[in-house]
């Protein structure tokens, strides 16, 4: 193979938070496979410093446009960790509701649309109307409905107010969850069934690609965690309490990456759907176990492409488990209940799992309630490492290919990691015709 | 639902990116005098600015917006006006583009009849949860301007 490869995907913009693949290869010899990215956005613990419990959450919840809810659990369990605030059982239950919806809402965009047009042979979701209208139409439909799922139980899905220290302001009543109850039965399951078929369907563009990986996320025996219990790794039977969370992610800085690496085991991990999915699948509910059946997706999957079908997986498991939310806080009756914080100095960790993975927020607060350190750790920058690993790993096995079909897996396999690169590069960019 | 919806966008935590924001939530303050409309915060998330949307008769938009004019100019202005600059790579849900979501929405038929964006020329996209002094010195001006757009809507 004597072809030269010459691949530079540049995120041009105006603002940092951009990631960039540069592959060079000549007479099949690889030179350089490079997945850059920019230092960590450190500025946000800058941000909490000096401000007061009540203020935080207000601000990490915009930390990420699509992952507000996750920043916003974090934050209020650390706050509440540092003060020794432990809410009541119907709390922790309301805030799984907002949770579930904000996994619904992440993985329906990210498999509808960055992977559907990937597996279905087009650019971007704007020209899959024209060939796939009712694929489109679904999709819009699973993420409308968790998008009102959020409003409903979050008060707001951008910068959410009832996920707040120490309670849980109900602006809901029990009807509004028989209807959401109702919704998620006739209409989100079905059309989460429809979507699973259409990618099972297409499910062989999946680049056959492995490479053995440790996978991190928490894990309960309870239930299928995205918020509860210890953090866990495929490569050891240990369980490592949240608040010892500093111990796994061991940030480590290396020559040719901007960003730091994260590693426990191995040179790096892999966080997110497969990772809870490989750490957590026997926990599953009886129609997402059914899903990954029909996938094949079996504990031990190091395909990393397959994090885009344990987020299928995952969509259904949060539709099960939140009937059965609904059903315990019905059963239970939905009461007000008051809201209890009695501020003291202390430190305490959050952790919950994002949609992209395992998210930590560390605050510490002196006797007035005032913030007066931070330490915020978000899953993008636990995978960096791991995606240039798979690059390593990847291009020498595909160099054959040529360059646009490397190029594609390339850009698909940081797609499958959804990384948060570019949060802050919404703003308009336009020219006047 | 009100036929109208004003939607702030951009992150208040980066100075002038978050100026949708921050007048968004100073005309909900007012919202008293604008009645049949609602006002929609929608940070930094992307697509559900299709959701928020659809099924309306007009939605407005506020966000700041590269438009290669002095810092702190207003433009007013339909999306037919206007192509997008950016080029995004398409590698995570974090790149979002407005105008993408609204040819979007209007090729599934939920688009409204009429869709007016306000775009703000920032001057300072650095960390940070207040506006530059160009942009703070214009809001009286900014908030004007789109509480005539939205009277004319609800006339």
């Amino acid at each position: 193979m004597s072809q030269a490869i010459d691949i530079n995907v540049h995120h041009v913009t105006r603002v940092e938070g951009h990631g960039n693949i540069v592959v060079r290869a000549k007479d099949g010899t690889v030179e350089k496979v490079q997945w850059q990215v920019p230092e960590a956005p450190r500025f946000f613990e800058a941000m909490v410093r000096g401000r007061t419990w009540d203020e935080i959450q207000p601000i990490t919840c915009r930390i990420c446009g699509i992952c507000s809810i996750s920043h916003s659990l974090a934050s209020v369990r650390t706050t509440e960790a540092a003060m020794g605030i432990v809410p009541t059982e119907q709390t922790n239950k309301l805030r799984l509701l907002a949770h579930c919806s904000e996994q619904m809402q992440s993985h329906s965009l990210h498999v509808g649309y960055l992977v559907a047009p990937d597996l279905l042979g087009v650019k971007s979701v704007v020209p899959l109307v024209s060939t796939h209208l009712d694929v489109v139409k679904t999709i819009i439909r699973i993420h409308r409905v968790a998008n009102r799922w959020s409003d409903l139980i979050a008060g707001r899905t951008t910068h959410p107010l009832t996920l707040v220290p120490g309670g849980f302001p109900i602006p809901f009543n029990e009807n509004d969850l028989r209807e959401l109850k109702k919704t998620i039965v006739e209409t989100t399951v079905p059309d989460l069934k429809a979507v699973a078929d259409v990618v099972l369907s297409v499910a062989d563009k999946l680049p056959a690609f492995e490479r053995p990986t440790e996978y991190i996320s928490v894990s309960t025996p309870d239930y299928y965690s995205f918020y509860d219990g210890d953090i866990v790794s495929t490569d050891t039977d240990e369980r490592v309490p949240t608040s010892e969370f500093e111990r796994v992610v061991n940030e480590y800085v290396v020559p040719q990456s901007t960003a730091k690496y994260c590693k426990w085991h191995r040179d790096s991990f892999a966080v997110g759907a497969l990772a809870r999915f490989n750490n957590n699948a026997d926990q599953l509910l009886p129609l997402a176990t059914s899903i990954a059946g029909k996938f094949g997706l079996k504990k031990g999957n190091c395909n990393p492409y397959m994090n885009n079908v344990a987020q299928i997986v995952e969509m259904v498991q949060v539709c099960e488990h939140t009937l059965q939310l609904i059903d315990e806080v019905l059963t239970a009756g939905l009461k007000t209940e008051p809201r209890k914080v009695e501020v003291k100095a202390g430190t305490g960790v959050g952790c919950v799992e994002a949609p992209r993975g395992i998210l930590f927020h560390k605050y510490t607060y002196d006797e007035k309630g005032i913030c007066t350190g931070a330490n915020i750790c978000i899953p993008t920058n636990e995978n960096h490492a791991n995606i240039q690993k798979d690059f390593e790993a990847l291009v020498p096995q595909f160099i054959d290919r040529g360059q646009d079909e490397l190029t594609l897996l390339l850009e698909m396999l940081v797609r499958s990691y959804d990384p948060c690169i570019s949060c802050s590069a919404h703003y308009l960019d336009v020219k006047f015709v | 639902m009100n036929e109208t919806v004003i939607i702030g966008l951009g992150s208040p935590l980066m100075s002038d990116e978050g100026v949708g924001v921050h007048l968004l939530r100073k005309l909900e303050a007012r919202q008293e005098e604008f009645p049949g409309v609602d006002f929609v915060d929608l940070g930094t998330a992307g697509a559900r600015v299709l959701h928020a949307i659809a099924g309306r008769r007009k939605a407005i938009f506020v966000d700041c917006a590269f438009m290669d004019e002095a810092p702190g100019t207003l433009r007013r202005f339909s999306p037919d006006e206007v192509q997008t600059q950016k080029r995004l790579p398409r590698m995570s849900l974090h790149e979002g583009d407005l105008l993408k979501f609204l040819e979007l929405s209007r090729k599934i038929g939920e688009a409204p009849e009429e869709v007016v964006i306000f775009g703000i020329q920032p001057e300072s996209l650095e960390q940070g949860e207040t506006l530059s002094l160009t942009l703070a010195s214009n809001m009286d001006r900014y908030i004007a301007a789109i509480a005539e757009e939205i009277r004319a809507a609800d006339a």
